[in-house]
């Protein structure tokens, strides 16, 4: 009942204070606008990966119909630009796209979207050359970052709860209205909950809120599947943020100070967790594990190609000792056979620099690894980390797509090496292995997410809990 | 007076216990920014010179072989890393490190240093700039913000203008007091950049170059002033210290954490990019485009025809193929100038977008201008890519000129070393200070004017500041 009375007064404080509802409004714009660069973004990325659809489509039609015209008796063209030949198709004339479509919400995070490739052509070519392709992006613009609504997340809505949340005990107290309402038969501890409560739920409930409005007014489709269920893990997300911040306040709070000792306090918190923390970690990471420039992976893998292109024929004896199941022909005339060869000299160049590659990913691996240690020291990593995955625009789900590229270029090669090696030709584009994106499961993003979802509760749990105690030596007067 | 105004902020500040902390972690974050810059380029900028060395020494090496195969071989460019990237690695991590120039094709810059890093990179990179732009502004509205309002509210104002002392003057000793506490973090900052710099490998590029650093410094310690102005003026003119600092930490986040992304989207919104996918498609169609080879070839024949006194192709003294190469890049080049070059102007449209938001925003000037000196910022990224592009095209004209010299009819021709060392090093020199300058004449105007303007705010609001 007393805490009923709370709420409905502080509800009543609030609404009346014009300021509250300028920064509301305020706040508002800055989600409505993050979204709506989010859903600009998304669609251009549809739209890029439609016109690489498209630009395949057309190359398919055409290729498709050079084989039907080559069927006929007397046809003629250029030997580079043979559709029959394998190599020419599996390299340079029939490469297709491997495509990461956005994910349901990705709307919600621009995350890693603008700088990791989200489609590659996929050939026969080495690894390394087909995924170093990269969407065009002003690197000015992928240094300055996005305003999406992450970033109003992770920077704007803390300032939020705390600017609604510093002096929430100290102001009473400053106006002597604290003793006149602790004479009532009133914990100070109910009082501060209530406070804080009514604070949250307006807060984390204004900002799910207006997220879904937003959406659903830019066209976000929640009922795409599993949309519902990663925007509940979104909500969880915010939540357990907002949570961490109210649990700060409400400590702060419980030390008695006025109200400009808690709002440096509060700012400091906020310029420790969020602005110096994720850049002092990255500049840890990187120092401690630094990655080598790509410059010595390209330098090796030419020394690699002109050493293998040296040793030609006995590449290609050791690539058929690797592959005895392609040793169909006559093994003298294939080693006098350009496709052949270059085949052989690919696959050892490639195996060549592949300890230098594993360098590079194992540098970048511990990296990572540290910094999934260190976010749990800095909320604003955790929730980086958490609406990055639940917009699918994360460093996982790209490994997830790299994965399932890396298999694709097996397959690719899969199909066109033997038909190299037994010099088949390619009769029709039917068979040509084609790639289709697996979502990851379920079940993995929400096992990240929740970890990150407890990362940010359990210390909002304790600093409510710790805050709430030592409520009881609050210095009500004085 | 005014020195004794000066020592007496000066004096306060560096005894509150609050500045020495905040001063300290400040000073020591540039520190461990300045030791992680200085080690990452002295390995990156190692690694760049032997790749480019062993790039040259393998053109060198080649065994006998057609010309136009060593085109196609091709050498690779290497991005040399600035030496001023210690304190600003500007876009750097989101460019290219390498490209591969080789025969028909201007390609593009591969391999983003920031793809070999977590997502914590987003959060922005705590370099010496960082600590310049981000930390240091704040810093400044916390030891500032009090100035006047603090004084007023403890009453001493009205004490201090009964003197008989000018606002001006005021205003002018406590900023000097102010920037004489700054300086004993800033001093010490330029002194480890300073031995950072003497102790890196002075092979790099813009390795000691001391207009450069000198205007780096300048344009810092213009936005320092222009921010101690604007913090001061706020204080005269406001009610309380606590309205002061709202205000203050208000302005601070809207020009270091919002301006840039706010920036960069309007920008982009401005002038908007087309997808890798239809910018090759476009290119590609204008490259396939045989009617414009055709019309320089037939050109080209009737020319040589008539300087020969020849009427078919078999009877001309030289190679017609290395001509006919030869025009084909020709044709090439004038589309790789027209599509990359639309592209990378787009790119400057946008970041003189950023540049005129400066207008409401100082720090955007002040990071164009510092990416700028250091070397970092785009304009120096296309300014190397021409030099490579450039260097690409001299090694298609020597090639394809020696075909057509020296190539017979129905023979196979092979050039050897001899030919490879005609082709001269690719030796990058980096633009003079005033090229950059010129390239940011916006930032610089902005950036004057703001310290113009917030001097004028800071003289007149304390002139006419209130004592309660």
């Amino acid at each position: 009942m007393m805490f009923r009375r709370i709420l409905l007064h502080e509800w009543r404080t609030l609404a009346a204070d014009a300021t509250v509802w300028v920064v509301g409004g305020v706040f508002a714009v800055a989600i409505g606008y993050g979204l709506w660069n989010g859903v600009r973004w998304t669609a251009f990325q549809e739209q890029a990966l439609a016109a690489a659809r498209a630009e395949e489509d057309e190359r398919y039609t055409r290729l498709n119909a050079q084989l039907v015209e080559l069927a006929q008796p007397g046809a003629k063209i250029s030997p580079f630009a043979d559709p029959r030949n394998p190599s020419a198709f599996g390299g340079r004339l029939g490469p297709r796209y491997a495509a990461l479509p956005p994910a349901p919400l990705a709307p919600l995070s621009i995350g890693q979207s603008d700088l990791l490739p989200y489609y590659v052509k996929v050939s026969t070519d080495a690894r390394e050359n087909i995924v170093s392709a990269t969407e065009i992006e002003n690197p000015s613009r992928l240094q300055a970052g996005r305003f999406d609504l992450t970033f109003v997340i992770i920077y704007l809505y803390p300032l939020l709860i705390l600017a609604l949340c510093y002096n929430m005990l100290s102001a009473e107290k400053e106006q002597g209205t604290l003793a006149m309402v602790l004479s009532q038969p009133v914990a100070l501890g109910t009082l501060a909950s209530g406070k804080v409560v009514l604070r949250a739920g307006v807060v984390i409930g204004l900002v799910l809120a207006l997220s879904a409005a937003a959406m659903a007014a830019a066209g976000v489709d929640l009922g795409a599947p599993g949309a519902a269920a990663r925007f509940a893990l979104w909500a969880g997300a915010v939540t357990a943020y907002g949570l961490f911040w109210f649990g700060l306040a409400l400590l702060v709070a419980s030390f008695g100070r006025g109200s400009t000792t808690n709002a440096t306090v509060l700012a400091t918190a906020w310029l420790v967790l969020v602005v110096m923390t994720p850049s002092l970690f990255n500049l840890v990471a990187t120092g401690i594990y630094p990655v080598p420039s790509r410059v010595e992976l390209v330098q090796a893998t030419r020394e690699a190609a002109e050493e293998a292109n040296k040793a030609g024929s006995q590449v290609l004896a050791r690539y058929y000792d690797d592959h005895p199941e392609l040793a169909t022909g006559d093994p003298d005339q294939a080693m006098t056979d350009f496709n052949i060869v270059r085949v052989a000299v690919n696959d050892d160049v490639e195996r060549r620099v592949r300890p230098l590659v594993q360098r590079y990913e194992s540098q970048v691996a511990a990296q990572q690894a540290m910094i999934d240690r260190l976010q749990f020291l800095s909320p604003a990593i955790l929730m980086q980390n958490a609406l990055n995955d639940v917009a699918g625009t994360g460093t996982a789900r790209h490994r997830h797509f790299m994965a399932q590229v890396d298999a694709f270029h097996a397959t690719w090669r899969g199909h066109f090496v033997p038909l190299i090696f037994a010099k088949r030709t390619v009769d029709s584009v039917a068979a040509v292995p084609s790639f289709t994106f697996d979502e990851e499961p379920m079940a993995a993003l929400a096992g990240r997410v929740a970890a990150g979802l407890a990362g940010l509760a359990l210390p909002a749990v304790i600093l409510v809990g710790v805050g709430l105690r030592r409520l009881g030596g609050y210095p009500i007067v004085g | 007076m005014i020195s004794r105004i000066a020592r007496k902020e000066f004096t306060e500040l560096v005894r509150d216990g609050r500045f020495r902390v905040l001063g300290a972690a400040v000073l020591a974050l540039s520190v461990l920014s300045l030791a992680v810059g200085w080690k990452s380029y002295q390995d990156l900028s190692a690694q760049h010179r032997s790749a480019q060395a062993a790039t040259r020494d393998q053109w060198l090496r080649q065994e006998k072989k057609n010309p136009h195969s060593a085109a196609h071989y091709g050498m690779y460019a290497f991005k040399p890393k600035s030496q001023l990237a210690m304190i600003d690695t500007g876009v750097d991590p989101y460019v290219g490190v390498a490209v591969w120039m080789e025969a028909h094709r201007q390609n593009d810059f591969k391999f983003r240093p920031a793809q070999d890093r977590t997502a914590v990179q987003r959060f922005g990179e705590m370099t010496g700039a960082e600590v310049l732009q981000v930390l240091l502004p704040l810093f400044i509205v916390l030891m500032t913000f009090a100035a006047f309002a603090g004084e007023r509210e403890q009453g001493t104002l009205r004490q201090l203008l009964a003197t008989g002392v000018r606002g001006r003057d005021l205003a002018l000793g406590k900023a000097l007091g102010i920037g004489w506490a700054l300086s004993l973090v800033l001093v010490p900052a330029t002194i480890a950049a300073a031995i950072a710099f003497a102790l890196s490998s002075g092979a790099g590029l813009l390795a000691g170059d001391p207009v450069r650093i000198g205007l780096l410094v300048v344009s810092y310690l213009v936005y320092f002033v222009a921010l101690t102005a604007i913090a001061l003026a706020v204080s005269a003119r406001v009610r309380s210290s606590r309205i002061a600092l709202v205000a203050l930490l208000s302005f601070w986040f809207a020009n270091s954490v919002v301006a840039p992304r706010l920036a960069s989207d309007i920008a982009a919104w401005l002038h908007p990019t087309p997808s890798a996918v239809e910018f090759q498609k476009a290119m590609d169609a204008d490259l396939n485009d045989r009617t414009g080879v055709e019309r320089r070839l037939e050109r080209r024949r009737a020319e040589l025809f008539q300087r020969y006194g020849v009427d078919q192709v078999d009877a001309l003294p030289i190679a017609f193929s290395g001509i006919s190469l030869q025009e084909g890049e020709e044709h090439a080049n004038e589309v790789f100038d027209r599509h990359w070059g639309a592209l990378f102007t787009r790119y400057e449209q946008q970041n003189r977008v950023t540049q005129l938001a400066a207008a409401v925003s100082p720090m955007l000037a002040v990071r164009a201008l510092s990416m700028g000196l250091a070397g970092t910022d785009f304009a120096q990224h296309r300014h190397f890519t021409s030099a490579a592009e450039s260097y690409r095209r001299d090694i298609q004209r020597i090639l394809n000129g020696d075909i057509a010299m020296n190539q017979k009819r129905g023979q196979v021709y092979l050039a050897d070393h001899t030919l490879w060392e005609q082709v001269p090093e690719f030796i990058y020199e980096a633009p003079p200070a005033s090229w950059v300058l010129g390239h940011h004449t916006i930032a610089i105007g902005m950036l004057a004017l703001w310290m113009a303007a917030a001097c004028a705010w800071m003289v007149r609001e304390a002139g006419r500041s209130r004592v309660e």
